[in-house]
């Protein structure tokens, strides 16, 4: 035990001693594993905010059709709607987004009683009357708009919107940059009465297939388009998928050119070492003992490595947006609203990159010392 | 204690010419004796105390100690022998360069798992011996030849070998430090231990047992 116990200190002072290799090392275990740390962070974000959503949205959508695109749902069917069999929510909803100042932001009307739960004031109160509004956090921020303060949206000014509150959500996809007022607001604001964007509809289980046959009855000829929470949570693993495919392509690209770099610099300063194995093996220090420390020193420095490296992912997730790298996952979404970039970092992944970056070190160290270790000591000491 | 039996070693060099540094070396080293040998620059001896040493491997013959062929030992059995039984002080010193001259003398005490007090303290007391107490956190850069020999002799003694092999111990050496050195190998003799030195420095001729000498890698 304490022989072990030996050794790991010895390690941590090799890797103290020689701090120029320790430092390329790390550099390169840091650019090849944080792109990667980043990439996979933001992508569990993603799935796990697409997973909330997906959970916490209707069953069906209702909009119409308008050149192949979704267009907007007259308001006058909706009490017909509610009365299928198996309907036990018709919510309608504004979705638009406009400029407030020189930010775009996404604008949402629904009835008061409509706010998903997941929606919570965290200053102020919901809207109550016309004109009234909550924003979210972020917005808030931005524009340093507080409960009581009045703004009006670009292009239209003789329409005053006084906050009531912020809030915050639980998804993002209620997100941080969006602003809630009722439907009756949203209408007007956008100029159209007695339409919905789309018509969120939520059902008993198993009554979909009667429900659509019952649309069909309703809508008859009009152009009308039903989408279920399966379609879009494809659509969403679709995009996603897709998108994480070109990531995958591009990052193997990274990833063949920073193998050579690891190996070239872990294998730094080989003939020093080579010779020092030499020397203990003939001082009698035996092969195993050798390779431990070298193992030691090699897990010392790819946890370092990997330690600034997710410390750097998280930093350039939270500062810098993940930058270059949010765009390949991001992917475009039809009904849900824009979110912020969400992340996670797992333990998982960081486990992972921690055996890959002493993998790497590893391949690129214990061959070159087992050969100096088993060679006989007078060739290894020259 | 120590036997070689038609001991050879061939190099073949560049110009495919074969060297035969040691050949046909047969001798008899008894338990605690003080054996020299002797011969000219190139004759062989830093190739045969490798041999002996178990540093090197001989390309015909063998080497028994204690009653074993050594040179049918495994990787691993050699290396116990080195730290059980042997103590080599080099010709080139071979110090590890990042070291400090305590730790380069303590440093085959690290795999023992002996803490690192104790380390210091054997290594302190080992300088000390061989007149170094006060270059306990030198490296060997800063330290002269005749210095890193010494480092590298107490490092010999780290294990309390029971042979203990040098190659030229004194060859960089002044008078007096020289002396001193034929002193401390005496010592470790006087202790129990077998000796075997290469050198030219007749100053051991008056220790030694037996000596020997060796001639374009032939004993003579
Ligand atoms: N690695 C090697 N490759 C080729 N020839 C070698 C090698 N090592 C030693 N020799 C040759 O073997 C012979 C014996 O060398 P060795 O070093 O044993 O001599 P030595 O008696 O110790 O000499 P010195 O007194 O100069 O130290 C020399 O002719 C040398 O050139
Ligand atoms: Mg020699």
């Amino acid at each position: 035990m304490n022989k072990h116990i030996n050794l790991l200190l010895l390690a941590t002072e090799n890797i103290l001693r020689h701090k120029t290799k320790t430092v390329v090392v790390c550099l390169c275990i840091v650019a090849i594993l944080s792109p990667f740390i980043t990439a996979i962070a933001i992508s569990e974000g993603i799935r796990e905010q697409s997973l909330i959503s997906v959970g916490e949205s209707a069953d069906l959508y209702l909009t119409y059709d308008e050149f192949g695109r979704n267009a907007a749902v007259p308001l006058k069917y909706l009490d017909e709607i509610k009365k299928i069999f198996g309907v036990t929510k018709a919510i309608p909803r504004i979705i638009g987004r406009g400029y407030l100042q020189n930010k775009l932001a996404v604008i949402v009307g629904i009835r008061r009683e409509d706010i998903p739960p997941s929606v919570s004031c965290i200053s102020g109160r919901v809207f109550e009357h016309a004109h009234e509004v909550i924003v979210g956090y972020e917005l808030a921020n931005h524009f340093q708009l507080h409960p009581g303060d009045q703004f009006s949206m670009r292009g239209q000014q003789r329409k005053t919107f006084t906050v009531t509150g912020l809030f915050s959500a639980d998804s993002s996809i209620w997100g941080a940059s969006m602003i809630l007022m009722s439907f009756q607001d949203a209408g007007e604001l956008f100029g159209k009465q007695d339409v919905a964007t789309d018509i969120q509809i939520y059902t008993l289980p198993g009554h979909n297939s009667a429900i659509a046959a019952d649309l069909y009855d309703i809508f008859q000829n009009e152009p009308y388009r039903i989408q279920d929470k399966q379609m879009i949570e494809t659509y969403f693993k679709k995009g996603f998928m897709l998108k994480e495919g070109i990531f995958t392509a591009l990052y193997t690209i990274a990833f063949a050119l920073g193998i050579p770099a690891i190996l070239v610099a872990s294998g730094f300063g080989l003939s020093e070492r080579r010779r020092e194995i030499g020397i203990m093996k003939a001082t009698g220090w035996n092969t195993l003992e050798v390779l431990e420390l070298i193992s030691f020193e090699q897990i010392f420095i790819s946890l370092l490595g990997a330690v600034t490296a997710i410390v750097l992912s998280i930093l350039w997730v939270k500062l810098f947006h993940g930058a270059f790298i949010a765009q390949f996952f991001v992917a475009e979404m039809p009904m849900l609203p824009k979110f912020t970039l969400p992340s996670r970092f797992l333990p998982l992944p960081c486990l992972l990159s921690f055996f890959f970056a002493f993998l790497l070190t590893m391949v690129g160290s214990i061959y070159s010392s087992w050969r100096a270790s088993v060679e006989p000591p007078v060739i290894s000491m020259k | 204690m120590i036997r070689t039996e038609n001991l050879g070693k061939y190099y073949t060099s560049h110009s495919h010419h074969e060297v035969h540094a040691v050949r046909d070396v047969t001798i008899t080293i008894s338990k605690n004796s003080f054996v020299i040998l002797k011969g000219p620059s190139g004759s062989g001896k830093t190739t045969l105390l490798n041999i002996i040493g178990t540093l090197d491997r001989p390309t015909e013959g063998r080497v028994r100690m204690c009653g074993e062929d050594i040179t049918s030992f495994s990787d691993i059995a050699l290396s116990r022998l080195r730290r059980e039984k042997i103590g080599f002080i080099f010709q080139d010193f071979h110090l590890i360069p990042y070291l400090a001259t305590w730790e380069n003398v303590s440093y085959p005490l690290v795999p023992l798992g002996i803490d690192i007090r104790k380390r210091f303290e054997r290594a302190k007391t080992l300088l000390e011996k061989v007149g170094l107490g006060d270059r306990l956190d030198h490296t060997p850069e800063e330290l002269s030849g005749g210095q890193q020999q010494r480092v590298a002799i107490a490092r010999a003694l780290i294990n309390n070998p029971e042979i203990l092999i040098a190659d030229e111990p004194t060859s960089n050496i002044d008078e007096e430090t020289g002396e001193h050195i034929v002193e401390i190998l005496t010592e470790q003799k006087s202790h129990g231990a077998t000796i075997l030195v290469a050198t030219h420095d007749t100053r051991f001729e008056r220790v030694a047992d037996v000596i020997f000498r060796l001639k374009d890698g032939k004993l003579e």
